[in-house]
């Protein structure tokens, strides 16, 4: 069948509808703010500057595991080259980009609301203050996870295919499945708690990001200071060594000996108990921070 | 035996609603019944009309009465009843670097609505007022007006049953303004409930069917407007020219008038005989007549009288 040339268009004004479908509850309001903080925070429908940082992050730590893998297939006829660059324990968190994408994110995600005067149009929805720190935390530790647990993911299959028996070697490392998520959920636990409380105190991006990365660094710098005599329960100040520790304990069972904690009696159960201080800290700045919503 | 049909709830009751931040009152005491429709809330900076919307979608806890929405009491689950309302602040609210089809999209969805429904109802919203092929831009890219048009969209996107539209009108130029209460009033032909807090009388006048005012946080009246815009007891009176004289004519004949804003204001305890009078004197003084007409009470007149009045 052929059409003619379209001579003329018409405009037609449908006017106000009505929606008569049925109206998700509050899940779905908070998933709604959770799918957008998640498409921000990877740069999608944004500009291509917005997409640089999340994408190079995401290349960067999966480089280790490409080159890891790669070495594995070149000396895989070789048996007595055991070369590892790196290893499951020592790839959770091995990136300081990491760091560097939540102190560039979370700001991203919750500093405009404000700055912007945006949260009375998100509040006037069906959502509560929790929803919403919920949402936007969520968001941010949902993209740590996949950039943390992806090339761990490469890194596990790589060495499965490459080895001389992939079944011999998944029932080898059965440890791993349960040990890699868990060490990762709970790195981007903390640093997405973190970054998101400290970018609920001010409206400007580059503060937030500027205070997120500088108390890492301050934090560091002053366990290092104290533990100059060797380790000292004075290592728990090192902000970002928390959920390295924390990993440490769930891969190890104990420190790492290079840890500035180890050998120190009940350094185990302190890590454990700091990490969990600073989880509940960032949580309630942040309720604080959102209760005016709340009733 | 047959049953009676149930009223249906009013759009708005509030009992004895009071809202008081430390040492100040911002409302006090309102009780009053809101019919389904277009309703005025109409006050002066620091009414208390910003507050009472926040206390309406449970934004704020009242300290002291209730407020229901529909029937549905706010304080039993103001979550659940935030997903019939829509609202447009007053002050600038909009992520400045999204597209207005994304925010609109958005919050679509976090009233509930399903993805690829609140796309589509975004697009339909924003058609309907007045942005078409803009919708891709980034808001912060928009005339005052065109944000405007976008709050309106999203607080319409989820079809709620009452939409509270804060100042609407605010910051608009004349022309802006008229296309926003037109499209205030068109949804109300929609069958949208609308509640539009403002402090120009002039717009209420001419978009709304109730007046809720408001003064220090205290209801002044709160009534249809029609009931409210009744005679003031006095005629105008345009003429070309020769308006002194009328003046002089009049009172010569036992009638008080005066000239205001270039028309004569003649007061008339008996319409009829003031009529006659005025007909008789323009004949006499054979002045081209323009416009003869019982006046009626502005908003104006009537929140001056009712406040006055308290």
């Amino acid at each position: 069948m052929s059409t003619g040339p379209i001579s003329s268009g018409q405009v037609y004004d449908l006017g106000y509808r009505g929606y008569t479908g049925e109206l998700g509850g509050r899940g779905a309001s908070i998933r709604a703010i959770w799918v957008a903080s998640l498409r921000r925070s990877i740069g999608l429908r944004r500009g291509w500057r917005q997409k640089v940082v999340p994408w190079l992050l995401l290349a960067v730590v999966t480089v280790p595991a490409i080159v890891q893998v790669g070495i594995s297939y070149v000396t895989r006829d070789s048996p007595n080259v055991d070369f590892h660059l790196i290893t499951y324990r020592e790839y959770v968190g091995v990136s300081n980009a990491l760091l560097l994408f939540v102190g560039v994110t979370a700001p991203d995600l919750l500093c405009p609301d404000r700055r912007q005067h945006v949260l009375p149009l998100l509040f006037s929805r069906p959502i509560t203050g929790l929803d919403y720190i919920f949402a936007k935390t969520g968001a941010v530790a949902a993209v740590v996870f996949t950039f943390g647990f992806l090339p761990q993911c490469v890194l596990f299959v790589g060495n499965m295919l490459v080895s001389d028996g992939a079944l011999d070697y998944l029932t080898g490392n059965l440890d791993v499945l349960w040990q890699v998520p868990l060490a990762v959920a709970s790195l981007a636990l903390f640093l997405s708690l973190v970054g998101t409380a400290i970018a609920s105190l001010t409206t400007r991006r580059v503060v937030a990001a500027a205070v997120f990365l500088g108390l890492g660094l301050f934090s560091s710098s002053v366990a290092s200071a104290l533990t100059t005599d060797g380790p000292s329960l004075a290592g728990l100040l090192n902000l970002f060594s928390l959920p390295l520790q924390l990993r440490d304990l769930i891969f190890l069972g104990h420190l790492a000996g290079d840890s500035k904690l180890s050998g120190v009696e009940g350094a185990g159960p302190a890590v454990l108990a700091a990490y969990l201080a600073v989880v509940a800290l960032a949580s309630g700045v942040l309720f604080l921070r959102y209760r005016w919503v709340d009733r | 035996m047959g049953t009676l049909a149930a009223d249906p709830p009013p759009l708005l009751r509030t009992q004895g609603l009071t809202k008081t931040f430390g040492s100040t009152t911002a409302v006090r005491d309102l009780t009053l019944e809101v019919p389904v429709g277009r309703i005025g809330l109409v006050g002066a900076n620091g009414a208390g009309k910003s507050t009472f919307f926040k206390l309406v979608l449970g934004l704020m806890r009242p300290s002291a009465g209730t407020i229901e929405v529909n029937g549905r009491s706010v304080a039993d689950d103001p979550v659940r009843i935030r997903q019939h309302i829509g609202y447009m602040p007053e002050h600038e609210c909009l992520p400045l670097d999204q597209s207005a089809a994304d925010v609109v999209a958005m919050l679509g969805e976090l009233s509930g609505l399903r993805s690829r429904d609140a796309r589509q109802r975004a697009s339909d919203m924003l058609d309907l007022v007045g942005l078409d092929e803009a919708r891709f831009r980034p808001v912060g890219t928009y005339s005052t007006g065109m944000k405007q048009r976008v709050k309106l969209a999203q607080a319409i996107v989820a079809d709620p049953d009452v939409v509270l539209l804060d100042e609407p009108t605010a910051g608009l130029d004349p022309t802006g303004r008229d296309e926003m209460l037109d499209l205030i009033a068109r949804l109300g032909q929609e069958g949208v409930s609308v509640v539009m807090s403002t402090h120009l009388l002039a717009d209420v006048e001419r978009t709304c069917d109730h007046v809720v005012m408001l003064d220090g946080g205290r209801l002044v009246v709160s009534r249809e407007v029609e009931t409210l815009m009744v005679m003031t007891g006095s005629v105008t009176v345009e003429v070309d020219e020769g308006a002194d004289l009328l003046v002089a004519e009049l009172a010569r004949r036992g009638h008080q008038a005066k000239v205001v804003d270039g028309r004569i204001e003649v007061a008339a305890p008996d319409r009829d005989v003031a009529l006659d009078a005025i007909r008789d004197a323009v004949a006499d003084l054979d002045l081209p007549l323009n416009r003869l007409a019982s006046r009626m009470a502005s908003l104006d007149d009537v929140f001056l009288r009712e406040a006055a009045g308290r």
